[in-house]
């Protein structure tokens, strides 16, 4: 007789790896006990597909049901989800796709699953009130360089080598014609994805404005970001940041430590 | 140790009368109409972020008393609990401050993995004493009763030697959870494997049950001509579910029902009418016991 734990570690493991070594433990009665088994691995395998369906819905729709859902269950056989909030699930599933030999004729496919799982984060990540751009007066000049900003939970930069937000939208609307004047060759992408009260933004930044921006969210200071950045005005990008709620909130560095603004004398 | 079914500051328990379970596509007219039902049940994983979809909730709660029934807390997981996940059901429930609280008796997590299913435990001694101890947890975590509902099953385990309907009885008997009474998830196992569900219902300490639920299921007849029954929730209440409806209400009193829908899920209309006829058998029947609101 196995432990609890045993039990769930062999029907957990046969229902993703679709074995059955947990019909050992099933009573037949009237029905095979691998197909009692089946019922359960069917449910299970539809709701992570489905789950993974609503967070890359522009891949969805360009690859088809049937393509997507067997690269879906490629997918969860090596990534099943370790939490039990599915919308935080799959974020591995844009590198999968772009390893996924099957897939390798759709160029920017891996691209689009980056920019859909930056939506699907923008549209679930946990509220936070922006910070007011009028507690950075307080900062003197001096200290202006070490300064540190939180991003927004909901934020993310995608940098993809195709047009992969024209493609997403003409996708999604299911716009023929926008998607047949997208040119492929165009050169990449660089967008900042965030959550608006109008639903999720996707804007595209010049690439120097985009690596200020990426550094910023990494935690580098703004004299950091603007060494990696080169040609920009850091400026007139930060204060577009504030309006638009980039950040949540921000911090000086001081002698190598970081110190929130409200703690300071 | 005993705690409170409902929240200090919540308006109140969740009156024994009919309510429905709130999806996606009914978050908008439900906020726009708030339509004429007694309260409303919600899955809490889907309000676990931020955004718009708690934010709905946030609106809909203004105007009535909301149930949060978890599906992936994984109670019966032989590991313990995730504490992250707990957690973060605590927030949620600080947040829309629901009147009852709700979970499964299943599993979902083995090995760091979650599977998005609810499924079967082996009725054992141990896999009790697991549950317990997960709900003792879950109790003391959230300083709130909940309750605790008995699945639809479609295998039993060769190991197992404890009926449901006692293990289920001694779940709420050593935790002090309550019990939400899944009138059609006894009537799928029973036929699954051959139970008697008058049985079930009987074994059930009426004290302890909280709420009850109903949704429709799906007869699928498999090759050599015999019937499974799934728990799809995507139909209406089956004829032989509203009867053991009236069954159950007969032996508990009035108890606040929940109309689940989850699968090809029809308009709001729909489900308030599948809710009037429960109203109109708690009406019926649910005066006789003459007990006042378990939950």
């Amino acid at each position: 007789m196995p432990t609890l734990r045993e039990l769930q570690r062999v029907v957990a493991h046969g229902l993703i790896a679709h074995d059955d070594a947990a019909a050992a433990h099933v009573i037949a009665d009237g029905l095979a006990p691998a197909a009692r088994l089946a019922i359960y691995r069917n449910t299970v395998i539809a709701s992570l597909t489905n789950a993974l369906r609503l967070s890359y819905p522009a891949v969805y729709r360009l690859v088809g049901a049937a393509f997507f859902e067997s690269a879906a269950q490629l997918f969860l056989a090596a990534h099943s989800p370790r939490g039990a909030c599915l919308d935080d699930y799959d974020a591995g599933f844009a590198d999968f796709l772009a390893d996924f030999a099957p897939a390798a004729s759709v160029r920017y496919l891996a691209g689009v699953a980056r920019l859909d799982w930056a939506v699907n984060r923008a549209l679930h990540a946990p509220d936070a009130d922006r910070l007011d751009p009028a507690r950075l007066v307080a900062v003197a000049a001096a200290d202006e360089p070490y300064v540190h900003f939180v991003p927004h939970p909901s934020v993310g930069l995608v940098h993809a080598e195709h047009p992969v937000d024209a493609i997403w939208r003409a996708v999604l609307a299911q716009d023929e014609a926008a998607m047949a004047a997208i040119d492929l060759d165009e050169g990449p992408v660089f967008l900042l994805v965030r959550r608006t009260a109008d639903g999720p933004a996707i804007a595209r930044l010049a690439s120097a404005a985009w690596r200020f921006t990426a550094s910023l969210c990494a935690g580098q200071s703004l004299q950091d970001a603007i060494a990696t950045a080169g040609d920009v005005d850091a400026a007139t990008l930060l204060a577009s940041h504030l309006i638009d709620g980039v950040f949540t909130d921000f911090a000086v560095d001081e002698g190598g430590g970081r110190q929130p603004m409200e703690n300071l004398p | 140790m005993s705690f409170p079914p409902t929240a200090a500051t919540a308006r109140g328990p969740i009156p024994a009368r009919a309510g429905i379970g709130l999806r996606f596509p009914h978050h908008r007219v439900v906020a726009e109409t708030r339509p004429d039902v007694a309260w409303i049940e919600v899955h809490t994983e889907n309000y676990l972020g931020g955004g718009v979809t708690p934010a709905w909730l946030d609106a809909i709660r203004c105007d009535y008393l909301i149930s949060c029934h978890g599906v992936g807390l994984s109670l019966g997981t032989a590991e313990g609990l995730d504490r992250d996940h707990l957690a973060r059901i605590g927030r949620a429930v600080e947040r829309f401050a629901p009147a009852l609280i709700s979970e499964h008796l299943s599993w979902s997590v083995a090995g760091g993995r979650y599977l998005a299913d609810l499924l079967p435990l082996p009725l054992t001694d141990e896999a009790l004493a697991v549950v317990c101890r997960n709900v003792d947890e879950t109790q003391e975590f959230l300083r709130r009763r909940i309750l605790i509902e008995n699945p639809s099953s479609y295998l039993c385990y060769r190991h197992s030697t404890i009926p449901e309907w006692e293990f289920l009885a001694a779940v709420a008997g050593r935790t002090g959870c309550g019990i939400l009474c899944d009138v059609n998830n006894i009537y799928v196992s029973a036929q699954n494997h051959g139970w008697d569900a008058s049985t079930y219902l009987a074994a059930l300490p009426p004290a302890a049950i909280g709420e009850i639920h109903l949704a429709g299921h799906a007869v699928r007849r498999l090759d050599d001509g015999s019937v499974l029954r799934i728990d799809d929730h995507g139909s209406r209440v089956a004829p032989a579910v509203w009867a053991l409806y009236a069954e159950a209400l007969d032996r508990f009193g009035p108890v606040p029902t929940l109309i689940e829908w989850d699968t090809d899920i029809p308009p709001l209309a729909t489900l308030l009418d599948e809710a009037r006829s429960a109203q109109t058998l708690l009406d019926r029947y649910g005066r006789k016991a003459g007990h006042a609101d378990a939950a």
